[in-house]
């Protein structure tokens, strides 16, 4: 695979040298639990032999099904065409067909019409649009910062364009994962768009809910960190690490000290300005002329208010340590009322100039200085124990390892070990995400936890062997879909066959297609695409509050608008108050990491589809389309039929049968007569005849199914 | 018993998210398919031992009432106004306080049980032989997004499943045609939508709510409920045709049985657009419920508004039932409690007192458990000084909430302070506690009704919580 940033990946590679070179990547330490599958190494199993020589296209294939032939399953037959086009486009890029494309695919008769498709899709911007928003969804994304004082993020925003552009841009995983991690530590370049994306990229650890209110400064600073641990564990480890806060984990082989050891990586790290309520978190100032303009009056200003704050905290300290006491953990709440009075003030006027200033920031990390952490017993920061230097959990680094830089709060030396190629997880990980977002299952079915806790992989061969294949494909995205699109099993029909049903139920071993739902935002975006509403221009941001206002508050309401038809993942992502169109349709939290999202049936979903004035839009802008006419040519012979064809071929992307034409013109009639009584134009009856139509056939699961 | 697995991709799970709570769907179409399982599915909602209570109707005063100016009478706090706390002060504090506050409200004693009561709640105070007072609340928050969450969901930490979803999830609902958790004019600050989320339950779990605050209780509607473009009629012949239309789109297997719940979905949207409305209107209402319910009164009529939708939905099977008093200033009196908390209990009192009158004549009290409290209490301790500015601080080490109905002894105080009504120390109730008592009077163990995600098991009570069955009837 081509690396899209060979300087990067050099850089990156040099330093792997250097990780493995300290024997860290690899653990040799064998305790009793690390025999647990997940923290094995990968193993690199060739294709397995199977009967039927026919029907695997690739080496993917033989993994399916020599486990179907175990059992005496056969796959299903491949579907046809229209379902794959169908299918794929929806998986590539979170909006139907158009009937113009249905066409072209249905003319190709070379071999690699399939092929072509694909490559066409993950050209398109659409496609890191769809799959940026998967990503945001473990990312724990939001416009806001929830809980407690749900204060508007409104820079969070350049952190969801960059995912949505680095994957558009097939950005190696390795250098994805470093840049959310590290992108503030690797070496400055002269691209300022470079360095910015790096800078923004750690927003990932920034973005996550924090009790800003909290009043015992050191709770929220460990919960704070915690909430990074959490998130990054699972992220990228598939590992529930926050367990272990406050007591070794029950079930997988971390211990209390593993946690501290992480925990003083992110202590180590800046997100936050200060800790004292209300809260202020930290935010990168980014390279832009207008900064550099900016930064040479407010950087003489800012270090004057900084010498002034560190005067009075060095004099403070002073008298809390006189007579050699030690320095409490955090200082500032032992200051004398007055001094603490005096250090606000000048702390606010910082904060003014910040404010004031015209820089664009970021959310994001930075280092700050450098600490171990010591275990807090039963999670308590009140009962202190033992202090941990910074370093990795024994059962996946073993007890040899080097002790992390005294300079470094260590969080590139993290994304190191995640991405040096032979970590038992980071790989398996993101595959299983891979698949899971391509059939709506994992392998691993619980994808954010791969710990005893956890499922066991289905088909732990495939899974390894898909691990590898990303290794191996330089950590490419794209390379992945075309492995797993091009199979046999991801070309299956849906055919239902009893006796495998019997065998397997939930198709845990592939012997047909999963029939999907789309998710909320493929929904809404689907709509506004056939009804030709969809503005596919790039969105910055929607929130129209001031960065670190509240959102609402007790008394006030949500002003968040969300009339707009740019894509949904453009869409302000309010914390605490979701738009309701999308918790209606199982989005995420948005607080909470969320690999797997469910599928829920509930009658509020019929009431938006059947009420909302969205839905009522929608029907009349793809009513006015429809009768406008655009098909080209008809083998129907009346114009009624003709847009009904139309009407099928945009919505579901296939002809429909004489049947439905009949059943249409039926229903037509009785709607035109129902409508009799209330409006007198016929013209005005028609076309409310045909949205009321309309709107049956976006509603109807064909359209928000995918065979 | 209820464990489930994170994912939903199985069928059992598809029965099970689907046919519990808001918009229970498609058992009919999936009964036939495989009746044994089916069966098993709604017997699990069969509560772990005989309830006390059916159903619970929530009275949540947002900011936090001062117990010490209404069901904690605090004697030597009158006495020493003006003085310091003779011990030390919480740990972590919200705001500084100064010394000793003494109520400046009477108290009186009421019922059989001749339980003091502040002229703050003339009317409620009349219902005192009904109402179990627990006075060693304690909590674990100082601030108020993190006390109300901890009130709601159990945690100031994670994201977690709210109180009613819970119970949601072990009992199911009465009445398919209505969300079996709603929350009226629920505030959206202090985590919103969080305090009725079901987080990682399924989303047939979460509340519905009513509005929100600052929305009049008579305008709270279902989002999407109405449909003004297309007459029922209409909306009808469209409906018949979606079902033809999603009939022939229909395949076999397992797939169809969350096709099928989805076409009956749509049926039930239809149905609850006429029963919501039904139990809505209060039309049918007399002069003398009304009245009851201080409808007939500015000051009362919004809150009253809000309690009688309350019982209309306890009537119609709703399983969890908030009503939420948050209008300004809310309880909130840092400073100018005098002011403060009389406007606030003028536009409770009498509406909460009318709810129980009504609940009990129609024969619903004894299996209807109102609770009835804020996120934490107020300091005896000063804000503002002593004159009209005076107020209290937030106090999460000691408070007072109390349940009525619902398999509850009637005319009793559980737990104590100390003489000022700083701490709990006599016979101390955690929210954790409150949380497990609820389950428990719903029928419900706390510590089986479990819920598997990410892994592990979780619970309301996660690791906490111990049932006060000394307040059981």
């Amino acid at each position: 695979m081509m690396r899209t940033r060979p300087t990067l990946s050099a850089i990156l590679f040099v330093l792997f040298l250097h990780v493995a070179s300290q024997g860290s990547a690899q653990t040799t330490t064998q305790t009793a639990s690390s025999s647990f599958w997940a923290f094995q190494p990968v193993v690199d199993t060739p294709p397995p032999a199977v009967n039927d020589r026919e029907w695997p296209q690739t080496d993917l294939d033989r993994f399916v099904l020599a486990k179907l032939e175990e059992r005496e399953l056969r796959p299903s037959p491949r579907a046809d065409k229209r379902t794959l086009l169908r299918r794929v486009t929806f998986d590539l890029v979170g909006v139907p067909p158009t009937p113009e494309e249905v066409a072209s695919f249905l003319d190709d008769d070379s071999p690699d019409a399939f092929a072509k498709v694909i490559d066409r899709l993950l050209a398109s911007a659409r496609y890191g649009e769809r799959w940026g928003r998967h990503w945001l969804d473990v990312a724990r994304y939001a416009d806001s910062n929830g809980l407690d004082e749900n204060a508007a993020y409104a820079n969070a925003w350049r952190y969801r364009n960059y995912v949505i552009l680095a994957l558009g841009a097939d950005r190696p995983y390795d250098e994805f994962v470093t840049e959310q991690l590290a992108g503030d530590l690797l070496p400055r370049t002269d691209d300022d768009r470079v360095t910015n994306e790096r800078l923004i990229a750690t927003g990932f650890l920034a973005l996550g809910p924090k009790f800003l209110a909290e009043k015992d400064p050191q709770k929220m600073e460990m919960d704070i960190i915690d909430e990074q641990i959490d998130t990054v564990g699972r992220t990228f480890m598939g590992l529930t690490l926050g367990c272990a806060r406050c007591h070794d984990h029950k079930f997988d082989p971390i211990l209390t000290e593993d946690y501290y050891g992480l925990a003083g990586i992110f202590k180590s790290t800046r997100t936050m300005e200060h800790f004292i309520k209300f809260a202020r978190w930290y935010e990168n100032p980014l390279q832009t002329e207008a900064n550099r303009a900016a930064k040479e009056k407010y950087d003489r200003k800012l270090a004057e208010f900084e010498a002034k704050i560190a005067a009075i905290i060095a004099k403070a300290n002073g008298e809390l340590t006189k007579g050699g006491k030690p320095l409490p953990q955090i200082p500032e709440v032992s200051y004398s009322k007055e001094t603490r009075a005096e250090l606000r003030k000048v702390q606010d006027a910082r904060n003014k100039l910040r404010d004031s200033s015209s820089l664009t920031t970021a959310l994001g990390a930075t280092e700050r200085d450098v600490v171990d952490v010591q275990v807090h017993k039963g999670g308590s920061h009140l009962r202190l124990g033992k202090k941990v230097p910074r370093r990795f959990p024994l059962v996946l680094s073993g007890d040899g390892q080097t002790p992390f830089e005294k300079a470094e709060s260590g969080r590139m030396r993290l994304a190191q070990w995640l991405t040096s190629g032979s970590h038992p997880l980071t790989a398996r990980v993101m595959a299983n995400r891979l698949w899971r977002w391509h059939f709506g299952c994992g392998l691993v079915r619980s994808t954010d936890n791969f710990g005893k806790l956890g499922e066991r992989p289905s088909n732990q061969a495939l899974l390894d062997w898909l691990a590898c294949r990303f290794v191996e494909s330089g950590w490419s995205l794209k390379a992945m879909h075309r492995l797993i699109l091009l199979s046999a099993t991801y070309q299956m029909s849906d055919l239902y066959d009893p006796r495998a049903a019997d065998v397997d139920p939930d198709n845990r071993l592939h012997w047909r297609a999963n029939v999907r739902r789309l998710e909320a935002e493929a929904i809404r975006d689907s709509l506004l695409a056939v009804s030709g509403l969809l503005d596919t221009t790039m969105g910055e941001s929607l929130l129209k509050i001031e960065n670190r206002k509240h959102v609402f508050h007790i008394n006030t309401n949500d002003e968040t608008s969300y009339e707009s038809y740019l894509r949904s993942v453009y869409l302000p992502v309010v914390r605490n108050h979701l738009y309701d169109v999308f918790s209606l349709f199982d989005y995420t939290d948005a607080s909470v990491i969320n690999g797997d999202r469910p599928t829920t049936t509930i009658a509020p979903q019929a009431l938006f589809l059947m009420n909302s004035k969205l839905m009522g839009e929608v029907a009349r802008e793809l009513a006015t389309r429809i009768l406008r006419g655009f098909s080209v040519s008809s083998a129907v012979v009346s114009i009624e039929d003709d847009h009904v064809r139309d009407l099928y071929l945009t919505a579901y992307g296939r002809e429909p049968t004489l049947e439905e034409v009949d059943d249409a013109a039926r229903l037509l009639r009785s709607f035109d007569d129902e409508l009799m009584n209330t409006t007198s134009d016929a013209q005005e009856r028609r076309q409310q005849a045909w949205q009321l139509f309309c709107q049956i056939i976006v509603a109807a699961n064909e359209f928000v199914y995918v065979r | 018993m209820f464990d489930t697995p994170s994912h939903t991709s199985t069928r059992r799970e598809v029965l099970r998210s689907s046919a519990l709570g808001f918009g229970q769907v498609a058992l009919a179409a999936m009964l036939h398919q495989d009746s044994a399982e089916a069966t098993g599915v709604l017997g699990e909602r069969r509560p772990h031992f005989a309830p006390r209570a059916k159903r619970v109707i929530f009275l949540f005063m947002l900011g936090g009432p001062s117990h010490l100016d209404t069901f904690d009478y605090k004697p030597q706090l009158q006495r020493d106004h003006g003085k310091p706390l003779p011990f030390p002060k919480i740990r972590i504090k919200f705001d500084g306080t100064g010394n000793l506050l003494r109520s400046p409200w009477e108290f009186r004693r009421y019922g059989k049980s001749e339980l003091l009561v502040s002229e703050l709640f003339p009317h409620v105070a009349r219902h005192i032989d009904d109402l179990c007072i627990i006075r060693s609340m304690h909590g674990t928050n100082v601030a108020h997004g993190a006390a109300i969450l901890k009130l709601h969901t159990g945690s100031d930490t994670f994201v977690r499943p709210s109180m009613g979803s819970w119970i949601l999830h072990g009992l199911g609902t009465e009445n398919q045609n209505l969300p079996g958790f709603i929350t009226i004019c629920p505030t959206l600050g202090y985590g919103g939508v969080k305090n009725w989320s079901s987080a990682f339950l399924p989303a047939s779990l979460q509340g519905t709510p009513l509005g929100h605050t600052g929305i009049p209780a008579p305008d709270a509607t279902v989002r999407y409920l109405e449909n003004k473009r297309v007459p029922r009629s209409v909306q009808r012949l469209q409906l018949d045709a979606l079902h033809r239309v999603n009939q022939k789109h229909l395949g076999s297997g397992t797939a169809s049985a969350e096709l099928k719940g989805r076409i009956e979905s749509f049926e039930l949207a239809f149905r609850m657009q006429t029963e919501m409305p039904e139990v809505q209107s209060i039309a049918g209402e007399t002069t003398a419920t009304k009245k009851l319910y201080g409808l007939d009164d500015s000051v009362t009529a919004d809150f009253g508004h809000q309690c009688l939708l309350a019982r209309r939905f306890a009537e119609s099977g709703v399983r969890f039932i908030q009503v939420t008093h948050s209008s300004k200033p809310t309880w909130d009196q840092h400073y100018g409690i005098r002011e403060g908390h009389a406007d606030n209990s003028r536009a409770v009192d009498k509406p909460i007192a009318g709810l129980l009158a009504d609940l009990k004549s129609r024969g619903l009290l004894d299996e209807t458990l109102v609770i009835w409290g804020g996120e934490f209490g107020r300091t005896p301790t000063v804000q503002g000084g002593y004159g009209k500015r005076a107020g209290r601080d937030h106090n999460p080490g000691g408070f007072t909430i109390w349940m009525a109905g619902g398999g509850v002894k009637g005319g009793i105080a559980y737990g104590a302070t100390d003489e000022y009504g700083y701490y709990a120390i006599e016979d101390k109730v955690h929210l954790h506690d409150v949380h497990a008592t609820v389950l428990h009077l719903l029928g419900l163990d706390h510590e089986r009704l479990t819920y598997r995600y990410a892994g592990r098991r979780f619970r309301l009570t996660d690791v906490h919580g111990e049932v006060v069955d000394r307040i059981f009837a």
